[in-house]
């Protein structure tokens, strides 16, 4: 019974992936082939196409690199607001939440005037910059609230055994926020993956990424590519449902911002 | 112990790091939460509230690429009043909200029936895969998703509509390119989409209620009603509540699925917010009037953040209260 609603949930994305291994003929036949003769003609044009490697290379490079500098960034930000706690933290940690509930196309608007303004369109540091604020603030809100429940008597312990500033931030608290940590990476890198918008808008032909690809290289004179549409969505699903298959737990806490800690 | 022999006893014991200049020079409070503090605020300054100024210096102003004289005269709330009386906006705000209402609602009663379904379930077999499955719409590119049911909803290949034919004498519809049905279709990819993190809501609220209490409630030979509204609730609410709220807000934004679908077509009857700022802004490249758009849009958001926090806020007292 449970199997089933997973399946059934999981159907359109299987007709996907079904999909993928299908000659042109099939994914176009009516009424539609649930049988078929698998082929991998789909994926070998896929990877002839020079964008898909363009499109693969750079979603790595800006999602990784973004969200570990976010990360770090994120780090020290919540080690202090969570430690040393500055006055305005309240304030600041709201608007930092409120960043990111902002529609996307508002935010769009003033960061494509100032990217067009100082030329940082269509480059790979403007993209890495966009997304690391894209990611920051979730990060500072799920590691805060791990920070929050780590006990102020290891840093006390810690620094009157003079182990410094430093020390102590990094080599006793950091190793007790690892889970949260992982969280904060797993759930922006969802985000940062699978978004399309700004990459589009402030992205040009060299930093496609893959979400971009697939909606700018759809179209041949031909019409409609179908297989490169769902070739390209299955290359793009499947690492983050491996890390979905592995580490279920961390996009629960990540998705409730870290409110919620229990396994389900 | 004088305390002086103290220090010298823990001293002696531990082993001591030799103080570098780093050391020192964070050993000062003040400083040490400005160096913690400097990215985040610069990258919030650069990224952030250097462009929102901006964006709402050009909400007064007359700024269009295309305009043949590129003075950006100051034009006061020309731009808020032309929006606000113009159609476009009033129809994005009622899309939008009919969106956000329908969404939300479908998914949370689907969510939380499901979710009734699967606990106590950590017993079944591939529990792990099933669950991976049942997320899988939640984690595919919205962009994706929306081409291929684009494919699907197709009156002439697709899957969807070839089903909907064998009920309808062997015809198919026309979906996406009906003023009438492409915004429920929409709403129904939407739905797809996110009735599995209402279920993972569901769960997670579930696996708050203490199991000693449902027990209890056993031993007492609560019925189902009972259980649930002196055991369940009270314990899951906040929760559910932040689930809600959370689809809520992302609900308010969405963009990638219906862009993609529709691009806010045929005519303007998939316009969410979103889009309908995004034809301002890039269609007819008026700036001014386009950052005056996403001025409301971003009131409006600040509103929901702050109602977000309040409930957030009002759980820690309750919290605080009753340790």
């Amino acid at each position: 019974m449970l199997w089933l609603i997973s399946i059934l949930f999981f159907l359109p994305v299987l007709w996907i992936v079904l999909s993928s291994f299908k000659t042109k003929q099939d994914i176009l036949a009516w009424p539609p082939k649930f049988i078929f003769q698998p082929t991998l003609q789909g994926f070998v044009d896929l990877f002839k196409r020079p964008i898909f490697i363009t499109a693969f290379t750079n979603s790595i490079v800006i999602s990784l690199t973004s969200i570990v500098i976010a990360i770090i960034i994120s780090y020290f930000a919540s080690y202090a607001f969570s430690r040393l706690q500055p006055k305005l933290t309240g304030f600041m940690m709201f608007i930092l939440l409120s960043i990111r509930m902002v529609p996307g196309a508002a935010t769009m608007i003033p960061v494509f005037m100032m990217y067009t303004a100082l030329g940082w369109k269509s480059t790979h540091y403007g993209m890495i910059l966009f997304y690391t604020m894209f990611s920051i603030p979730f990060s500072v809100w799920i590691i805060k609230g791990f920070l929050d429940s780590v006990s102020t008597k290891f840093d006390e312990t810690a620094l009157v055994n003079g182990a410094g500033r430093l020390n102590t931030m990094f080599k006793v608290i950091l190793p007790q926020v690892k889970a949260g940590i992982v969280a904060a990476f797993i759930f922006n890198i969802i985000f940062v993956w699978n978004e399309f918008l700004f990459g589009f808008i402030l992205g040009g032909n060299k930093v496609q990424t893959m979400p971009v690809a697939l909606a700018t290289e759809t179209y041949t004179s031909a019409g409609v590519d179908w297989n490169y549409v769902a070739t390209m969505s299955v290359i793009n699903l499947v690492p983050l449902l491996i890390l979905l298959f592995f580490f279920q737990k961390h996009l629960l806490v990540g998705m409730t911002f870290g409110t919620v800690r229990d396994e389900i | 112990m004088r305390p002086d022999l103290l220090t010298h006893t823990v001293q002696n014991n531990m082993p001591i790091r030799k103080a570098g200049k780093l050391q020192d020079f964070f050993a000062d409070n003040n400083r040490f939460i400005l160096v913690l503090l400097l990215p985040v605020v610069l990258f919030f300054l650069v990224l952030n509230a250097l462009p929102t100024m901006w964006m709402v210096g050009m909400s007064f102003r007359d700024y269009s690429l295309i305009s043949a004289t590129k003075t950006a005269e100051f034009i006061g709330l020309d731009n808020f009043v032309y929006l606000l009386s113009s159609n476009s906006v009033w129809n994005s705000l009622s899309k939008t909200f009919t969106f956000v209402f329908f969404g939300v609602l479908i998914e949370t009663v689907i969510g939380v029936l499901l979710g009734f379904l699967f606990w106590h379930s950590t017993e079944m077999t591939g529990r792990r895969l099933a669950l991976t499955l049942l997320f899988s719409p939640m984690i595919l590119a919205p962009i994706a998703a929306a081409n291929y049911f684009k494919l699907m909803l197709s009156p002439n290949f697709g899957v969807i509509n070839y089903i909907i034919s064998l009920f309808n004498n062997g015809k198919p519809i026309e979906i996406l390119s009906s003023v009438d049905y492409a915004f429920w279709a929409c709403l129904f990819v939407d739905i797809w989409m996110w009735t599995p993190f209402m279920l993972l809501m569901t769960l997670a609220a579930l696996g708050s209620v203490p199991k000693a209490e449902l027990e209890a409630a056993d031993v007492d030979r609560l019925t189902w009603p009972q259980k649930f509204k002196h055991i369940i609730l009270p314990h899951g609410k906040f929760i559910m509540m932040l689930g809600i709220l959370l689809r809520t807000i992302d609900s308010f934004k969405t963009m990638d699925l219906v862009w993609g679908m529709t691009t806010g077509g045929p005519g303007n009857s998939t316009e969410l917010l979103g889009i309908g700022l995004y034809r301002v802004a890039f269609s007819s490249l008026n700036l001014g009037r386009a950052s005056a758009y996403a001025l409301i849009t971003l009131l409006i958001a600040v509103a929901f953040t702050s109602i977000f926090l309040f409930i957030l806020n009002r759980k820690n007292i309750e919290e605080g209260l009753s340790k």
